[in-house]
C-alpha cells in the first residue's frame, strides 16, 4: 500500500469533514441560543411561521457556509526543509501553527460519535512543550491519518538515518493482541471495587440530596423501611449488602466494557498502537523507548481466571501533572499475552534474578501502626463514650484484628525485590499484588534513607526515580542496599543506552 | 585500537558511594538557616510579649513562667538542632555523579549521575547574597522528587560547580575546548 501521498503540498481535510464542522458549529450555536429557542417554542402558536422557519433556515445556511469556509482555509503540510509540520487555518483571523517534527512525542487518532457516523477520524499531535501548542486535525480519513502518523513519528525518530527512502517496508500494522469480551467481563468482575463503590456512593448521596430538596414522594422511605422491618435482621442486612455488591459489580462491568471494548494492540514499524473504546474509539501510539515503568497487577481471583492488568507508565512531558495518556492500562490479558506485551516493550522477558527480602521489623512496625494503634484509639474512645458495649467492642476488635493481621502478613510476605543485570522488579501488595518492572538504565536519581535508630540494626531504604514514577524498597539490609546502589550507579554511568 | 576486554564485574570491587569523603557546607550557611527560623520565632515572641503587656491576667504567673521557659528551650533546641543538622549536610562530586547527604533524624543520600542531568540552575536568596553564598540545583527528568539542591556554597564555588556540571552534560567539542576554558565567566543563569 505504497500510496504515496505528497504531504509537502498543503492538504485539505477530507470532504465529509465539513459535516463534522457543521455539527460542531451547530451544537455551539444551539448551546448559545437555547434560551431564545425555548421562548420561541413556547410561543410557537403566536409566531409568524414564515419568520421563524426563515430565520432557522438562515442560521443553518450561515453555519453551513462558515463550515465550508473553515474547511476551505484549513490546510496542513510537512515542511521538509525546516523539518516542521504546519497547520494553517482561520477564515478571518488567520492562524499558522508550526510544530518541529523532532519535538513530536505522540500522534493520536481518535473518533467521536459524529466522526464515527461520518466516517472520519481526528488526529491529535502531542509535543514535548506546553499543552497550548498541541495541534489537531478534526476530520481526516483513516487511511490518510495512518500514513501521516507514520510520517510524523518516523521523522521525529529516524532523522539521522539517511536511507529512510529505502526502508519502505510493509506499513500495514500487524495485529498482535486482541482482548475479547470474556476477558473484559472477568476483569470487570474482579477489580476496581473501591473505585466503583466510591462512584456509587457519590451518585447515591447526590440523588438523596436532590430528592430531599424536591421533597418528592417518588420513593416512599417508610415503605422501604417497613418492608425491611418485616424481614429478620440478618436477612435485611444480607439484602442490602447483596444489593450493593451487585450494583458495584454491574457498574464495574459496564465501566470496563465501555472504556476498553475491542482493545487491540498492533505493532507497526516503529511504534505500538493501542485502540479501544465502545462509544468513542481511542487510538494511542506507544513508543517502547518512552516506557519507563511497567506495573502488572493481579489478585487471587484474577489468578484463578487467568487475567492480568498491565499499567504502562511513559515519560511524561510534564511530571507535575501526569497526563492520563501517559499512563496506559491494558486490561485483562492472559499469561501468554502478558509475556508478548513485555517482550514487545522490553525486548525480552524480565528475569527475576537475586531476591531481596525486607527485615522482620517491617512487619512489626506496620503491625504497630495499622493494628495496635487503631485498637488502642478505639479502646480509648469507647472507654470515654461507651459508644458500644464491651462485648460488642470485643467482637468488632477481634474481627478487625484477624482481617488486619491477615492483610499485614500477606503484604509483608509479598514484599520482595528482584535484581538482575537488566531489570529491577519489585513485588508488593496484600490482595492486589503489584509487580513493578524498571530497567536500570532508566533510573534518573537514587536516594538512600536511614533513620537514626535503624543504624544499630543496619536497616535502610532506597528510592529509585525514573521519568515515569518512583520505585522504593524499605526496611531492607542496608549493606545490601548500598551494594545495589553502587551496582546500579555503575550501570547507569557506563551504559551508552539512551533512557528515552 | 585498544585491546578489547570484557572481564566479569566484581560487585564488591565497584566504587562505593558511601565511602566518598563528603565536603561540608560553608559555615556561614548556619546564619541563613537560623535566619529562616528566627522569622517564625520573632513572630511567636512578639505575640506573647504583646499579650503579656496588654493582658497580663490572661494566664497565671506560673503559666507565664512556663511559657517563657518553653520558648527559651525551644530556641536553644532549635539552635542545637540546626548546628547538628548542618554538620550532617555534605556534598561530593565524583567523575560521573553528584552526591548530597543530609538529615539528622533520617539520613538521606541523593545521587544523580551526570548523564541524567537535564539542566543546572544557580539560586541566590536575599540573605545568601548578603553573605556571598549561593546554591546549585541539578534537575533530572524524574520530577521534583529527584532534583538535587546543594545549598550553602560560596558563590565562586557554586559557579565553578555549575560550569563543571554544564560541561559534563554537554561535553564541548575538542577544538572548542580551549576556547571554553579560557572564557572566565560562562553564562550563568541566576535566580533569586
Amino acid at each position: 500500500m505504497n500510496k504515496s501521498v505528497d504531504f509537502s503540498q498543503p492538504q485539505r481535510q477530507s470532504l465529509p469533514g465539513i459535516l463534522v464542522m457543521f455539527a460542531n458549529s451547530l451544537q455551539k450555536t444551539v448551546r448559545a441560543l437555547w434560551p431564545m429557542l425555548l421562548i420561541w417554542l413556547v410561543k410557537f402558536d403566536t409566531l409568524n411561521k414564515l419568520v421563524f422557519f426563515g430565520s432557522v433556515a438562515g442560521v443553518v445556511v450561515l453555519i453551513g457556509v462558515i463550515s465550508y469556509l473553515q474547511y476551505l482555509f484549513f490546510t496542513f503540510h510537512i515542511d521538509e526543509e525546516n523539518g516542521e509540520f504546519v497547520i494553517q487555518k482561520g477564515v478571518l483571523n488567520k492562524t499558522r501553527i508550526t510544530i518541529q517534527l523532532h519535538k513530536i512525542q505522540q500522534v493520536n487518532i481518535n473518533q467521536s460519535l459524529i466522526q464515527r457516523l461520518v466516517g472520519v477520524h481526528k488526529l491529535e499531535i502531542d509535543t514535548a512543550g506546553s499543552d497550548k501548542k498541541e495541534a489537531s486535525i478534526s476530520a481526516i480519513s483513516h487511511e490518510l491519518a495512518t500514513i501521516l502518523k507514520e510520517r510524523l513519528i518516523n521523522h521525529s525518530q529516524l532523522e539521522t538515518i539517511e536511507n529512510t527512502e529505502n526502508i519502505r517496508e510493509e506499513v500495514i500494522p500487524t495485529s498482535l493482541i486482541k482482548i475479547g469480551l470474556p476477558s473484559l467481563i472477568k476483569i470487570g468482575f474482579t477489580s476496581n471495587y473501591i473505585k466503583s463503590f466510591a462512584l456509587i456512593f457519590l451518585f447515591f448521596t447526590t440523588i438523596l440530596e436532590n430528592l430531599q430538596q424536591l421533597n418528592s414522594e417518588v420513593i416512599d422511605e417508610d415503605k422501604v423501611t417497613n418492608y425491611l422491618d418485616t424481614l429478620p435482621i440478618i436477612t435485611s442486612f444480607l439484602v442490602i449488602v447483596g444489593f450493593f455488591i451487585g450494583l458495584v459489580l454491574v457498574v464495574n462491568l459496564v465501566r470496563t466494557i465501555l472504556k476498553y471494548f475491542d482493545f487491540t494492540i498492533q505493532k507497526s514499524k516503529q511504534a505500538i498502537i493501542l485502540s479501544y473504546g465502545l462509544l468513542s474509539t481511542k487510538n494511542t501510539l506507544l513508543n517502547p523507548n518512552k516506557v519507563q515503568k511497567i506495573k502488572i497487577t493481579q489478585n487471587y481471583f484474577q489468578k484463578k481466571l487467568d487475567v492480568i492488568t498491565i499499567g504502562i507508565h511513559q515519560a511524561s512531558s510534564d511530571v507535575e501533572k501526569v497526563k492520563e495518556k501517559d499512563q496506559i492500562e491494558v486490561p485483562g490479558c492472559n499469561e501468554n499475552e502478558r509475556d508478548a506485551i513485555l517482550k514487545l516493550l522490553l525486548g525480552q522477558l524480565p528475569q527475576k534474578g537475586t531476591m531481596y527480602l525486607p527485615n522482620w521489623r517491617k512487619l512489626a512496625v506496620n503491625t504497630f501502626f495499622f493494628l495496635l494503634v487503631p485498637i488502642a484509639i478505639s479502646l480509648f474512645l469507647n472507654h470515654k463514650t461507651e459508644f458500644v458495649t464491651w462485648t460488642e467492642w470485643f467482637i468488632y476488635a477481634a474481627f478487625f484484628c484477624v482481617f488486619a493481621g491477615v492483610m499485614l502478613w500477606f503484604s509483608f510476605k509479598n514484599y520482595k525485590l528482584f535484581v538482575s543485570e537488566d531489570f529491577i522488579i519489585k513485588q508488593n501488595g496484600a490482595w492486589d499484588i503489584d509487580t513493578t518492572i524498571i530497567e536500570p538504565y532508566k533510573i534518573q536519581a537514587i536516594e538512600t534513607q536511614q533513620l537514626f535508630w535503624q543504624k544499630a540494626t543496619n536497616i535502610g531504604s532506597v528510592t529509585l526515580s525514573t521519568a515515569g514514577g518512583t520505585v522504593s524498597f524499605t526496611t531492607g539490609n542496608y549493606t545490601e542496599i548500598k551494594q545495589l546502589v553502587n551496582y546500579w550507579l555503575y550501570e547507569v554511568e557506563t551504559w551508552e543506552k539512551n533512557w528515552m | 585500537m585498544n585491546v578489547f576486554t570484557n572481564n566479569p564485574i566484581d560487585i564488591t570491587q565497584l566504587p562505593k558511594f558511601e565511602e566518598v569523603q563528603l565536603k561540608g557546607l560553608n559555615p556561614k550557611y548556619i546564619t541563613v538557616l537560623l535566619f529562616n527560623f528566627s522569622l517564625l520565632l520573632t513572630l511567636v515572641i512578639v505575640g506573647f510579649s504583646a499579650l503579656f503587656y496588654f493582658k497580663r491576667d490572661a494566664f497565671s504567673n506560673a503559666i507565664w513562667i512556663a511559657i517563657l521557659v518553653g520558648v527559651v528551650l525551644f530556641l536553644v533546641g532549635l539552635v542545637v538542632f540546626t548546628k547538628f543538622s548542618f554538620h550532617k549536610k555534605g556534598y561530593a562530586f565524583r567523575e560521573h555523579d553528584a552526591i548530597y547527604k543530609s538529615g539528622l533524624i533520617s539520613e538521606t543520600t541523593t545521587i544523580i549521575p551526570f548523564n541524567r542531568v537535564q539542566h543546572v540552575a544557580l539560586h541566590q536568596g536575599f540573605i545568601s547574597r548578603k553573605l556571598g553564598l549561593a546554591s546549585v540545583e541539578l534537575f533530572t527528568a524524574g520530577g521534583s522528587s529527584s532534583d538535587l539542591e546543594i545549598p550553602g556554597l560560596l558563590l565562586a564555588d557554586a559557579q565553578l560547580i555549575k560550569n563543571l556540571v554544564s560541561q559534563k552534560i554537554n561535553p564541548p567539542r575538542k577544538d572548542k575546548l580551549n576556547e571554553v576554558v579560557s572564557t572566565e565567566t560562562l553564562l550563568t543563569e541566576e535566580h533569586e
